[in-house]
């Protein structure tokens, strides 16, 4: 095989695998079957394939392991570049995907080395409609998530005071130790309000100037205050996947001059599977927590 | 230590379809980054299995390469270089005095020994002892490496 033939045949690996990709995300989307989800078997089985069919192109130029590893990563950065621009999906969000998109290509394209040695077309043929059939079953599934996530911190400090910075705090001014903030993710840096009681409108404000518009339900003052979220913007960089629902922060006074702090969110999630994407959900909202919680703690025991 | 930390503390999903193919492949992309010579060894390994009479490979039930001796299992490579080679225990005993080898990761008390690959030297060391699995099958297969 001469190198011209050569490079249209990996090319063609390339452009077949990410075509079959985009056309089934597209279809589904087209179809409404789960309008405004990712499920997983578009994280999961759809590279997967990609890796199938990559394989299945590339299978008589007898290419190496270490070839092969770096042609599948070579692809999966050809998918996330694609995503960007067909799905309008933000950085960070990329990034979260990543991990996933390079180890099921990778699978897909050494299971379909493997497949394709054996070259026994009725069983590949089975094990490539089953996987289709997986995609179809998984999209017309129902798909709903709800998630709380809980932090504690012990403030020194009364209640009384904590409660004075719970309600609305000053812009946050450190810098953010987690790095998906670093990296751009947008961060909690102030909390406003329009009065102090219930039913009364607070606004929390990120660091790319996200607003997130809330309405307080509970206000015990140094117990307890419960918001809803009215609206959160909608943006490529993780805040279409997920929606916060409800915030609230437990204040316990301990007796001793020092508060017991909680921070609780629920969140519902938009993406799947859930084993991966809930683990990344718990994290931002733990760190958006914190970063919030560890702020009052500074406030409070400046007095 | 990862790959040991996770195969002890998870190796209870090698069950789970693909997993372990999953996590195999999540070695191969570390590797690519981290040590990109490591896959040109186990290619080395595998092409020269390849031309060995009566010697087949396919994909390994619970990730990594297979290494078939007239269709029976001899020894399975996983893509950190983790080579594991059967053997009777009378013949684990005889190698473990060499130094090289060390009990199989998962299963010490069987005739399955491991060997870790971490240089091109170690190539041919890691060919002896397919050999020797080879020949308790009263076969011929040969290294030319």
């Amino acid at each position: 095989m001469n190198t011209n033939t050569e490079n249209f045949t990996l090319i063609k690996g390339f452009f077949l695998s990410n075509l079959f990709g985009f056309s089934l995300i597209g279809i589904s989307k087209l179809l409404l079957l789960h309008p405004g989800v990712f499920v997983y078997t578009e994280f999961v089985v759809i590279p997967l394939l990609m890796g199938v069919i990559s394989a299945w192109c590339w299978k008589d130029l007898d290419l190496k392991g270490k070839q092969l590893t770096t042609l599948s990563c070579l692809n999966g950065i050809i998918a996330i570049v694609l995503s960007a621009f067909i799905l309008d999906e933000g950085v960070i969000c990329l990034i979260i995907v990543s991990p996933l998109i390079f180890a099921f290509i990778v699978t897909g394209v050494f299971t379909g080395k493997a497949m394709f040695r054996k070259n026994n077309k009725n069983l590949n043929i089975s094990i490539f409609s089953l996987l289709l059939l997986l995609f179809v079953a998984d999209s017309l599934a129902t798909h709903h998530h709800e998630n709380m996530v809980s932090d504690v911190m012990l403030i020194n400090a009364p209640a009384k005071e904590v409660w004075k910075h719970v309600v609305a705090f000053e812009k946050i001014e450190e810098k953010n130790k987690f790095w998906l903030f670093r990296m751009g993710m947008p961060s909690p840096v102030q909390a406003t309000v329009d009065g102090y009681y219930q039913g009364a409108g607070r606004k929390c404000i990120f660091s790319n100037g996200y607003i997130f518009d809330e309405k307080i339900t509970v206000y015990k003052p140094g117990q307890d205050l419960t918001f809803e979220i009215v609206s959160q913007p909608q943006d490529p960089e993780i805040m279409g996947h997920i929606d916060i629902l409800r915030g609230q922060f437990l204040l316990k006074d301990n007796g001793d001059g020092t508060t017991t702090l909680t921070g609780n969110s629920w969140y519902r999630l938009y993406v799947f599977p859930l084993w991966y994407y809930d683990t990344w959900a718990e994290s931002i909202t733990r760190n958006v927590h914190l970063r919030v919680m560890d702020h009052i703690k500074v406030l409070s025991e400046k007095r | 230590m990862i790959f040991e930390f996770i195969v002890k503390r998870f190796g209870f999903l090698k069950r789970i379809p693909l997993l372990p193919q999953l996590f195999d492949a999540l070695l191969r992309v570390q590797a690519l980054i981290a040590k990109p010579e490591l896959l040109s060894w186990l290619d080395s390994l595998e092409k020269e299995l390849q031309s060995w009479p009566g010697v087949s490979i396919s994909m390994h039930k619970y990730g990594g390469s297979q290494f078939n001796y007239q269709g029976r299992e001899i020894a399975h490579l996983h893509s950190n270089g983790l080579l594991d080679v059967r053997y009777s225990l009378k013949i684990k005993q005889e190698l473990l005095t060499e130094g090289r080898i060390s009990e199989h990761h998962v299963l010490p008390h069987t005739g399955w020994v491991s060997f870790q690959l971490r240089s091109e030297e170690d190539l041919k060391y890691a060919l002896r002892l397919i050999e020797i699995s080879c020949s308790m099958k009263i076969g011929h297969c040969s290294s030319s490496l």
